[in-house]
């Protein structure tokens, strides 16, 4: 039984680090738990646990066909065990599908709501079907101890052959419908698996995979109980899945070929290499040893090619389930530990109750006995500890239950940050606007662009794509600007807007005109550049740069100096910008700085700046870019329109021409006002609804 | 009455209105972009885009709305729905969350709430419930400032769709996505780009997808009885065959 200690103290860690996972998935959800996507919505959990889990089950309808249906008793020593695998196999399923499910309290849904039309509604119904033949299958075996149910057992073993050939119906429609579920999505399938006749191959390979599962199960608690494997009968077993491998073999490139994808088999995408291993793992290589008698007499080479054979036809389950897709989509999906350990969990805990049936329950002729398991027996030292740690079992069950802590307290410590990832939203820097205001009328001073606080773009930096885009502008426009004239173009795209800065001085009145647009200064400056304080495109950013107004190599300001003593340091517990750069906010300006609160009824900041009204503001964020613009250039420009009767000054063309075709557009202006804290207020409903005729 | 939709890509200066609309009508909260994304614009808090491509054009992206929606077919619940009207509408207290829709969805609609404890499937369902069934249109089409996409009955649209192409043959390439293709969609599309990009392969041709899925589906009463029954014989006829083996077993040493 030292060997049986082992394997459980080693199932036990990975139950412990499931434990944690379950934790974590149905507290957080599936985003912090997995790394699924909208791009591939079904991952380990599916392509493992359902797909192959329901397949390893398969022994339990294989071999009681064998027995019941076709009366070749001398399988009758592994009918239980197989039928117990595929029991658990069933049960691991549904515990895989409880943690996949996005809301697992609804999957009693299925009974109620039907769709008939659905090849999920057909697995989940034969899941739910199959378990209950299986717990009926099996019940006889548990209650053989218990005297009260002595009559529910008589009457279960007297429906014996009904359940079974329920059992195969059911399993043979499931281990099929598996695959008729990727059959409505094509394009989710590398050609060499997709194939019209997939529900075939999949209930053919079941077979080869329930004769080929009964091999390893059996040689597997063989060596971990020490018995003496049934290496005659399950000989005869091999050589029944060789025909079987042989038969699928045959259908699969037979299809293939009536497919005309023959010519796919060569090729050098990764999928190819895929499908030849999965042909040689799953088919060719199962099929040589199993045919060579020398090896198919020992046990060890009968559980090597076994275990090969599972193994292959598990891989061509993973594969159909997501492996062969994983390079479509944006992102490459990669099962996150936390699903790897949750399926290893499942695994690892389906074989546990394994062994703990075979070890109470007459699952074999004789149940295994521990020579060392008398609770009589003194106390062993433990040669690591040195300590006493009571009989074998007791001591087992404490190592057991130390593994299982650890590991859980293992798993807990790296889930200790549940936050949900989150790529960020990609900053877009608005640039200055290209070219030359030129000579001024009736201003005698040059405007003077304060630089140095934001440099202005060079190729070699911010991200590569910026460096393009500003490259591809500047050949575009740079030759094209004349004086006076701007160039706006934050992004750097080459979509910008032609603004006639010298006309609009002049049409405006000269120099008292500047702070129309002008509002507000950097320190130090006049009419600084609108891309100065509105530095990105489309987020709001801060023109108060705090942590420069800190630190030693900045502004080198004590927190009493902006703060008032004895107050909280919060925005508004400060004094104002203006008592220290009084030249911030040029004379006439549409727009005071001030610390009354001036905020609209939803909490944003007042939109929409209108000439000559005066908007004051107590914070120094800044609207982005874009907004900035439109605000400041539609809201004036409507005013001109609706003085003036010139509907088209108004208008998005008016701006914006040249690369994109406006000429279809109608006023935006009702729109564009109707924008309150990024919310687009809806036309109310007409009086009466003229859609009556629009009812089914 | 089948409704739908159009929308000509040529006309839409990507002004995002339709967008915001969609977010005001439907109570959807800011989108913020996570690691699940499919960085098409769509997500859980987005169930329409406009994707701006390479080559500078417009493309709007939102539920096809298929006429035989594989969503549908795929759902074993039965939460979604095509609705007499034409959109497909999604009932999430009968939801499972198993996320076939997702999977069977040849567009790549349907989002989900990778974010939360109790998620559900999010996609446009043509503003069905919050505007179609009182008679009026979709925010998206009643926003938008150019016309670019409209709505109104199929039929009419898809009429409308080739002539405008018939009166601009150069503009326009000679193809109304969303007429034929899988069925046909509730959602059409006239363009000066390929919007082959809009699905996951270009290879599928008029068939709707659920008829793959069909013939399987058929087979399932008739395998259930011819598997149950076969077996049933098969017992009866190999026990016969060993007991007529045992009497004459039993009876040969006699002879």
């Amino acid at each position: 039984m030292d060997r049986v200690r082992r394997l459980k103290l080693l199932l036990w860690m990975p139950v412990g680090l499931g434990f944690a996972v379950t934790v974590d998935r149905f507290f957080f959800g599936l985003g912090a738990a997995t790394h699924l996507s909208d791009a591939t919505p079904w991952g380990l959990w599916i392509g493992f646990d359902v797909m192959s889990g329901v397949a390893l089950a398969a022994g339990g309808f294989v071999l009681t066909a064998t027995v019941y249906i076709f009366r070749l008793e001398r399988f009758h020593s592994i009918v239980r065990p197989a039928v117990l695998t595929a029991f658990l196999g069933y049960v691991a399923v549904v515990a895989g599908l409880l943690f996949d499910l996005g809301l697992p309290w609804h999957i009693w849904h299925l009974i109620i709501y039907w769709n008939p039309h659905s090849p999920l509604f057909e697995v989940g119904w034969c899941v739910m079907l199959y378990l209950t033949v299986l717990t009926l299958e099996f019940f006889p075996v548990p209650a053989e101890d218990v005297s009260s149910l002595a009559r529910v057992r008589r009457f279960l073993v007297k429906m014996r052959i009904p359940l079974v050939i329920l059992g195969i119906a059911l399993s043979t429609l499931h281990q099929s419908s598996l695959g008729s579920l990727f059959l409505i999505m094509p394009y989710r399938l590398y050609p060499l698996w997709y194939s019209p006749i997939l529900p075939v191959l999949f209930f053919i390979s079941a077979i080869a995979l329930g004769l080929m599962m009964a091999i390893f199960e059996s040689h597997f608690t063989a060596y971990f109980y020490r018995r003496k494997p049934e290496t005659a009968v399950l000989a005869s077993l091999a050589s029944a899945a060789r025909w079987v491998l042989i038969l699928y073999l045959v259908v699969r490139f037979s299809d293939l070929a009536a497919r005309g994808q023959l010519h796919d088999l060569v090729g050098s995408a990764w999928q190819v290499k895929m499908f030849w291993f999965e042909i040689v793992v799953a088919g060719l290589l199962p099929v040589v040893l199993f045919s060579i008698s020398k090896f198919n007499r020992r046990p060890g080479w009968q559980w090597g090619t076994a275990a090969v054979g599972v193994g292959g036809i598990v891989l061509d389950r993973v594969n159909v389930g997501g492996l062969i897709d994983l390079s479509r989509g944006a992102a490459l999906y990669l099962p996150s530990w936390q699903e790897i350990v949750t399926s290893l969990a499942i695994v690892a805990g389906a074989v546990l109750v394994f062994l703990f049936i075979i070890e109470h329950f007459r699952v074999w002729e004789e149940r295994p006995v521990d020579p060392k398991a008398d609770p009589k027996r003194l106390p062993e030292l433990n040669p690591v500890g040195e300590t006493w740690l009571g009989a074998p079992v007791i001591a087992a069950r404490i190592k057991y239950s130390l593994a299982f802590v650890l590991a859980a307290a293992l798993a807990f410590s790296f889930l200790a940050n549940p936050k949900v990832e989150a790529t960020g939203i990609v900053p877009v820097p608005a640039h200055r606007a290209r070219g030359d205001v030129g000579k001024l009328p009736g201003i005698s001073s040059r405007v003077s662009f304060n630089s140095s606080l934001t440099p202005s773009p060079s190729p070699a930096s911010g991200r590569g794509g910026t460096a393009k885009r500003w490259v591809r502008a500047k050949r575009q426009k740079a030759t094209a600007i004349p004086a006076g004239v701007l160039y706006l173009d934050g992004d750097l795209t080459g979509w910008g807007v032609t603004f006639y800065h010298q006309r609009e001085v002049e049409r405006n009145g000269g120099e008292k005109s500047c702070a129309i647009c002008h509002h507000m200064n950097m320190p130090h400056d006049q009419n600084s550049g609108c891309y100065e304080c509105h530095r990105d495109m489309y987020q709001p950013t801060d023109a108060f740069r705090h942590n420069w107004h800190a630190s030693r190599s900045g502004a080198n300001l004590a927190c009493i100096q902006c703060h008032e003593a004895g107050y909280p340091r919060t925005s508004a517990q400060v004094k104002p910008c203006t008592d220290c750069h009084k030249d911030m906010i040029p004379p006439g300006a549409t727009i005071q700085v001030s610390s009354e609160n001036l905020v609209d009824a939803s909490g944003e900041i007042r939109r929409l700046i209108t000439p000559g009204s005066v908007v004051k503001i107590n914070t120094y964020t800044a609207v982005s870019y874009v907004d900035a613009m439109h605000e400041l250039c539609v809201g004036c420009h409507a005013q001109v329109a609706e003085r003036e009767k010139k509907p088209e000054v108004a208008q998005c063309a008016e701006c914006h021409k040249g690369k994109l075709n406006y000429s279809d557009t109608v006023n935006l202006l009702y729109q564009r006002t109707a924008v309150a804290g990024r919310r687009v207020v809806m036309p109310p409903p007409p009086a009466s609804p003229g859609g009556a005729a629009m009812k089914p | 009455m089948k409704t739908a939709i159009l929308t000509d890509t040529t006309k839409c200066i990507g002004c995002h209105l339709c967008v915001e609309a969609c977010k005001e009508v439907n109570h959807l909260p800011n989108d913020m972009p996570r690691r699940w994304d499919m960085r098409d614009g769509l997500s859980a808090d987005n169930w329409t885009a406009v994707i701006r491509r390479d080559d500078d054009k417009f493309v709007r992206k939102q539920c096809r709305h298929c006429l035989e929606p594989a969503c549908v077919a795929s759902c074993p619940v039965a939460a979604l729905h095509k609705t007499n009207l034409g959109p497909v509408v999604y009932d999430k207290t009968r939801c499972i969350g198993c996320r076939y829709c997702m999977m069977a969805c040849p567009y790549g609609i349907p989002r989900y709430q990778w974010d939360s404890t109790v998620p559900y499937i999010q996609k446009c369902v043509l503003c069905y419930d919050t505007r179609l069934k009182h008679g009026r249109e979709p925010a998206c089409t009643e926003i938008c400032p150019t016309k670019a996409t409209i709505f109104g009955d199929r039929d009419k649209l898809l009429g409308e769709a080739h002539q405008r192409i018939r009166q601009n043959p150069g503009k326009y390439i000679h193809r109304v996505w969303g007429e034929h293709e899988l069925g046909g969609t509730s959602v059409l599309y006239i363009s000066d780009v390929d919007l082959s990009f809009l699905t996951y392969g270009a290879r599928f041709g008029e068939k709707p997808l659920p008829v793959a899925t069909r013939p399987a589906m058929e087979a399932v009463p008739f395998t259930f009885l011819g598997v149950a029954m076969a077996m049933a014989g098969l017992r009866w006829i190999i026990g016969r065959r060993d007991k007529v083996q045992r009497e004459e077993g039993s009876q040969e040493p006699e002879e």
